[in-house]
């Protein structure tokens, strides 16, 4: 009898992820330019008129901001891991795709036009980053589609174009942009995790979570459609539909991601190759892993963004690079048999 | 016996250029059909025709009397299984991952193997000699190995019908008649019917029972089918491949060598030595 991954197998190793995600989240939540100890935190709220300051910067400064990071981390991951399932190719991921710098675009038009105002609690800026998502990838599918037959080169291509399209719309935007108005865009360009309110980040919440387990129900499917689109159909699975669910739950995920924090680059590549490094490339194992293993990594990226040069902040964009990147390259040396001359 | 697969006129062509014209032939369920022909004669183009990736311009493709485009793609899955020519997947799946996924057309929704797919998988590991290479990933297989491990997976994915492009291509003198050894094996005692396209007609010969020869667009695309026997002949291999073969007889079937104009025993076609054995 053959081993295989069963859901038991699975759950374990999610539920050990999740732990260990848990207790990141609380460490660094304790973490910060104001000392707080857990001790006090655990102390709870107090009495209302004292109040326990301690458990007042837990909970109302640090942990939505920890949380937001989670979220963000786990949704650039997870579309990572599926844009290069549906490419077939290692280099994809909402960012080098467009999807990003499209809802990059709709933020910087939306902060250059002074959109500063909010409505319910909504701001046109988060409006306009989720439309601009979802029309670059409608563009990126249309493109991709009208040059016909390798349909997987055609798109990645498109995105490719797309990416530096708009990437230079934004510099052009940027560069004629009043003054005062030029470190939001730019920070937020670079990425940037900040407090938010409770609605906007249960919104973010429900829509990425839910975003992750639609995904997952095809994760199985994305196994098989590596092997290209004939072998996909002739193991009953359906290419193009597969394709089209995945690109459009992946526009929305990182749609919400992206009007939440701006430009993260770097998560949605590097997580994915990671954990298919080291537990394999099976997608319905890599996918909840990667989501939590990205969220571990953008919570203390997102730590360090805010601690390193305290009280003063990093853009938690410059951090995932610099951070991952090197962290990347030892995981790919001890890993990958054919890199012999660094060992 | 049933005709399983039924081809009614079929022309398929890419661009306008048509690459099988006219086609019609039946195959019987549990019987064995080897596709010969030179290249660029339609082969895998038919192939493609027969597990319904194209679409042919005009005629139909009938399984079990039913249009193959009425199937749903996982309906056909589970009656056709396909191994195609030896390729290395993008990421590194392991052998057993491979064969588990001919389980995909069975699973429910969050896709997890059963303990009886589990088995068929093992069994299929087994049959095809793969079982000790299970663990490691398909890129650190050689090109025969690989192609095993995708036979096996078509054995895995339990299917009444086996369609192969060119199965034994990258594989040396055992693996090739192991691999046909495992087909008839699977047609005799499993019932299962076996397509396959092959430029090997002396293994085809050996094993099918029936032959179809494309001729190709540039002989018209013309196309005979029968019994292996009746269609390899020397005149016909000479007319559709273009090529002078010295033909032998084992015992019940034909062999052909093809000898070139170099060719060290050459001098055997031209001279009165040519043997034509009688049909």
């Amino acid at each position: 009898m053959i081993e295989g991954l069963t859901p038991k197998k699975l759950l374990i190793r999610i539920a050990a992820g999740l732990a260990v995600l848990a207790a990141v989240m609380c460490v660094c939540a304790l973490l910060g330019t104001e000392k707080i100890s857990l001790l006090k935190v655990l102390d709870g709220p107090g009495d209302v008129a004292a109040g326990n300051t301690d458990y007042a910067i837990f909970v109302g400064v640090r942990l939505p901001r920890v949380v937001l990071a989670a979220l963000v981390g786990a949704a650039l991951a997870c579309c990572g891991v599926v844009l290069q399932a549906i490419l077939r190719n290692p280099l994809a991921d909402p960012y080098i795709l467009g999807i990003s710098s499209g809802a990059g675009l709709g933020v910087v038009v939306a902060i250059v036009c002074g959109m500063n105002w909010t409505f319910w609690g909504v701001s046109p800026i988060s409006v306009l980053a989720f439309a601009g998502a979802v029309a670059t990838v409608w563009l990126v599918w249309f493109i991709g589609h009208l040059t016909g037959k390798s349909q997987v080169t055609s798109l990645l291509l498109a995105g490719v174009v797309v990416n530096a399209f708009f990437s230079s719309v934004i510099m052009f935007l940027v560069s004629v942009a009043a003054s005062e108005q030029l470190r939001s865009t730019t920070l937020w360009l670079m990425g940037n995790i900040t407090e938010k309110s409770p609605a906007v980040l249960g919104f973010g919440a429900v829509s990425i979570l839910v975003g992750i387990l639609a995904l997952f129900t095809v994760a199985q499917r994305l196994n098989i459609l590596t092997f290209g689109p004939h072998q996909a159909a002739a193991l009953g699975v359906d290419p193009a539909r597969t394709r089209l669910i995945v690109f459009g739950l992946s526009a929305f995920i990182t749609a919400v991601a992206v009007s939440l924090s701006g430009l993260i680059g770097f998560v949605g590549l590097i997580v994915p190759h990671g954990v298919r490094l080291v537990f394999g490339p099976d997608h319905r194992q890599l996918l909840p892993l990667s989501a939590i293993i990205g969220a571990t990594f953008l919570v203390m990226a997102d730590t360090l963004a805010r601690t390193i040069i305290a009280p003063e902040q990093l853009p938690v964009g410059v951090v995932t690079a610099m951070a991952g990147g090197p962290f990347f390259l030892v995981l790919l040396a001890r890993y990958t048999r054919k890199v012999s001359w660094l060992q | 016996m049933s005709e399983i697969i039924e081809v009614d006129n079929v022309t398929f062509g890419y661009d306008g250029r048509p690459v099988l014209k006219d086609l019609t032939f039946q195959v019987a369920a549990g019987t064995f059909l080897a596709i010969s022909g030179p290249n660029g004669a339609g082969k895998t183009t038919l192939l493609n025709l027969l597990c319904g990736v194209l679409r042919p311009d005009s005629g139909s493709v009938r399984i079990d009397r039913v249009d193959i485009h009425s199937y749903s793609i996982r309906e056909l899955a589970r009656t056709i299984a396909v191994v195609r020519q030896e390729f290395v997947p993008v990421f590194e799946f392991t052998v057993t991952e491979v064969v588990l996924m001919a389980r995909t057309p069975y699973l429910s929704t969050f896709g997890f193997e059963s303990a009886t797919d589990r088995e068929l998988a093992a069994k299929a590991l087994e049959i095809t000699d793969v079982a000790r290479f299970a663990d490691r990933p398909l890129s650190q297989l050689s090109g025969g190995e690989r192609q095993r491990v995708f036979i096996a997976r078509a054995f895995a994915q339990d299917t009444g019908i086996l369609l192969l492009d060119e199965p034994t291509s990258f594989l040396d003198m055992k693996h090739q008649v192991g691999i046909y050894d495992l087909l008839k094996k699977m047609q005799l005692e499993q019932g299962k019917t076996i397509v396959t396209v092959t430029h090997d007609i002396n293994l085809a010969a050996q094993y099918s029972d029936h032959a179809l020869l494309l001729a190709g667009p540039q002989a018209g695309c013309r196309w005979h089918i029968g019994k292996t026997r009746d269609i390899f002949t020397p005149g016909r291999i000479e007319e559709v491949f273009g090529v002078r073969t010295f033909t032998g007889r084992l015992g019940r079937e034909k062999f052909f060598l093809p000898l070139g104009e170099y060719a060290k025993d050459a001098d055997v076609l031209s001279s009165a030595a040519r043997t034509d054995p009688q049909d």
